[in-house]
């Protein structure tokens, strides 16, 4: 067991204890205001994306010291789990800072890049739909994965599989997510991408499902990970060192997650991206993982935003220059108002360039959305990769004041793509055309987006 | 001498100890609780909602002010001739189905309580059998149920089947709310109300469970 692991284990059991609402409410809240104060750490609602160096470096310094000074509050125990500055430091310097996804000839391996680096973020799309019929979580998954600039999935969880229900805690989930996971193998197979990266298994919600669905083969340590992701505002529970360790123990790389909400106890993305760098030392400590997901979201249910965009990039830039883990951060290709919307594309470019001009090494594209929607975010990747940041900035600021049409009707999916041959139809076709022509026009490049 | 209006500002600037001295001032001279309690606590308590709607404070504040209202509230209540207090004799259950999320459970259990109903909160992880057998244990007039993410909207089905299996599904209106639910999906679901915000919850409890 590696000894970071253990000694949260035992430290969980031994720490100081403190009620969870003194926790939440009292420590984590003040030292964080105080850590904010002290490093002169603000945010300016105007601006997108964080691009400023010497912050980044705050950023960095302040997450490390919120995570020293208020640990980690272990939700089982009540005790709260402390790691030395030394612990830290050591878990840093002997961290791994590639990581190979996927196998064979779909294997793709991510090592740093630094902001406006030419190498493109590696683009991992939603793939299937929310739903228990298997045949159109299929037929979504496949327009993805056909993709070219598919560089993997994170699927989109199972709802059940026909009228079999998923129920937590029972084979049945574990059965739903075992049909996840063969139905993202046939599709990669189908597309021609056998070992495709297939993400983390989705319609999991329990441990005992996470750890059983590797036992089969169909996920392994080839193609998915496993998800260790610390809980809300530094806490940990049992689950993630039983998780930290199962992943440990069978060679699967730990997916570590981070996913603050900011103007819950957070006040804003300053300290959104303090705690993502806080939350990914502990992961980094108690999982030993490389692979990092990094995302924000609000509590008034957003993804979206100056607020949700700068807290991304600054925290992905804080880890690039002192990290240098492989760091994915999310963007939603998907949107309420459907594949037609502007916004989704829009927000869907936001998010990529984001990436590019962060030193970000790959984005989760989230969402249940269409092929079509995917390839956008992939190509779109590719062609703000070499981006000098401030370029960024100005590209996204013109974006966000680009006028959007009205958002037309939902379409389902048999409406937007030909189901016999899984090509677009002339309307998907069409917002692809537009949104190639409006990126050319601002200065990007791809070799499809001809009219 | 403090005035009811500055009480409403201490509250809203979720000044807890401030806010309890300046309750006792105000009822030590006088003035009329329900006043007190409406102008002073619940006012300053929707600033602070207010506030949050424009996105110009955080759920902890939200939580702040509802630990300061709840150490006023109990001063006003005893204040009140018996019978006119703003208690209700309503038992709401509450929880979250499935997953270990609480933020907006909590406060749904910090307005219900200041709205004076007595709320058995369930806390996290819950399945639909612990709602319903919690409801039956305690002779709950309603249950509330907190639905955070995708899996759990499965689990919601599930607790509805199961009530009117149970056969008890008249005895109980169900309110549910949380970031992945919205109004249509709620009603298709069979529940009797849904909440976008906290405060909702009280307004779907007055009048579900018929209570002025």
């Amino acid at each position: 067991m590696g000894r970071l692991l253990w000694e949260a284990i035992q430290r969980s059991t031994t720490g100081p204890i403190m009620s969870e609402e003194a926790f939440e409410t009292e420590l984590f809240p003040t030292v964080l205001a105080d850590l904010q104060s002290k490093y002169k750490i603000e945010w300016n609602p105007d601006d997108p994306v964080m691009i400023d160096p010497g912050m980044a470096d705050a950023v960095f310094q302040a997450g490390m010291e919120l995570l020293l000074e208020v640990g980690l509050y272990c939700k089982d125990t009540k005790r709260i789990v402390k790691f030395t500055q030394e612990e830290i430091q050591e878990a840093i310097a002997t961290a791994k800072h590639e990581v190979t996804l996927g196998h064979g000839r779909q294997a793709i391996t991510l090592s740093p890049r630094a902001p406006g680096d030419e190498r493109h973020p590696y683009t991992f799309f939603p793939a299937g739909a929310l739903t228990k019929d298997v045949e159109l979580y299929k037929n979504y998954a496949l327009t993805v994965v056909q993709e070219p600039t598919c560089d993997g999935v994170i699927p989109i969880p199972l709802f059940g599989v026909g009228d079999m229900k998923l129920v937590a805690d029972t084979p049945a989930q574990t059965l739903v997510c075992l049909t996840e996971a063969r139905l993202m193998n046939e599709v990669a197979t189908w597309a021609g991408k056998p070992g495709l990266f297939l993400g983390i298994p989705m319609s999991a919600t329990t441990p005992l499902t996470l750890m059983s669905c590797f036992g089969s083969g169909l996920y392994n340590k080839h193609n998915c990970t496993l998800p260790v992701q610390i809980l809300q505002d530094m806490r940990i529970n049992f689950d993630r060192f039983n998780l930290a360790f199962f992943a440990e123990q069978h060679g699967i790389e730990p997916w570590m997650s981070s996913s603050p909400t900011l103007y819950a106890y957070l006040t804003g993305p300053e300290q959104g991206a303090m705690e993502i760098i806080a939350h990914t030392l502990g992961m980094l400590a108690y999982s030993g993982g490389t692979l990092t997901q990094a995302m924000s979201l609000s509590v008034h249910g957003t993804y979206v935003g100056n607020d949700i965009t700068w807290c991304n990039s600054a925290a992905a830039l804080a880890a690039e220059r002192n990290l240098k883990l492989p760091w994915l951060s999310f963007g939603s290709t998907a949107n309420p108002a459907g594949a037609l919307s502007d916004d989704a594309w829009y927000g869907t470019a936001v998010a990529c360039i984001n990436a590019c001009i962060s030193g970000m090494e790959g984005l989760w594209l989230a969402g249940g959305s269409t092929g079509m929607e995917s390839r956008w975010a992939g190509e779109i990747t590719r062609a703000a990769a070499g981006l000098r940041p401030q370029e960024g900035v100005e590209m996204i600021n013109k974006i966000n004041a680009a006028r959007r049409e009205p958002n037309p009707p939902v379409m389902p999916l048999d409406k937007l793509y030909d189901m016999k041959t899984l090509r677009p139809g002339p309307e998907l076709l069409g917002q692809y055309r537009k949104f190639t022509r409006i990126f050319r026009e601002l200065g990007l490049e791809y070799p499809s987006w001809v009219d | 001498m403090a005035t009811i209006a500055d009480l409403r500002r201490v509250v809203g600037e979720t000044k807890t100890d401030a806010a309890a001295e300046m309750t006792r001032e105000l009822l030590a001279a006088g003035l009329d609780p329900m006043e007190i309690l409406e102008d002073g606590v619940m006012n300053g308590l929707n600033d602070v909602g207010n506030r949050f709607a424009a996105k110009q404070a955080i759920v902890l504040d939200l939580v702040r002010a509802g630990v300061t209202a709840k150490a006023c509230i109990p001063l006003i209540q005893a204040a009140f001739p018996v019978g006119e207090g703003k208690k209700t004799d309503k038992k709401i259950v509450l929880g979250t189905m499935l997953s270990q999320h609480n933020i907006g459970k909590n406060l749904v259990n910090t307005l219900l309580s200041i709205g004076g109903f007595e709320v058995i909160d369930i806390g996290e992880k819950n399945s639909p059998w612990d709602f319903y057998e919690t409801a039956e244990n305690s002779g709950a007039d309603m249950i509330a149920v907190s639905v955070v993410f995708a899996p759990a909207m499965e689990k919601f089905t599930e607790f509805i089947d199961l009530l009117k299996e149970m056969k008890v599904r008249d005895k109980y209106p169900v309110i549910v709310g949380g970031a992945v639910t919205t109004q249509k999906w709620a009603a298709d679901e069979g529940a009797d109300g849904w909440g976008a915000q906290a405060k909702d919850g009280v307004d779907l409890a007055r009048n579900l469970l018929g209570v002025a």
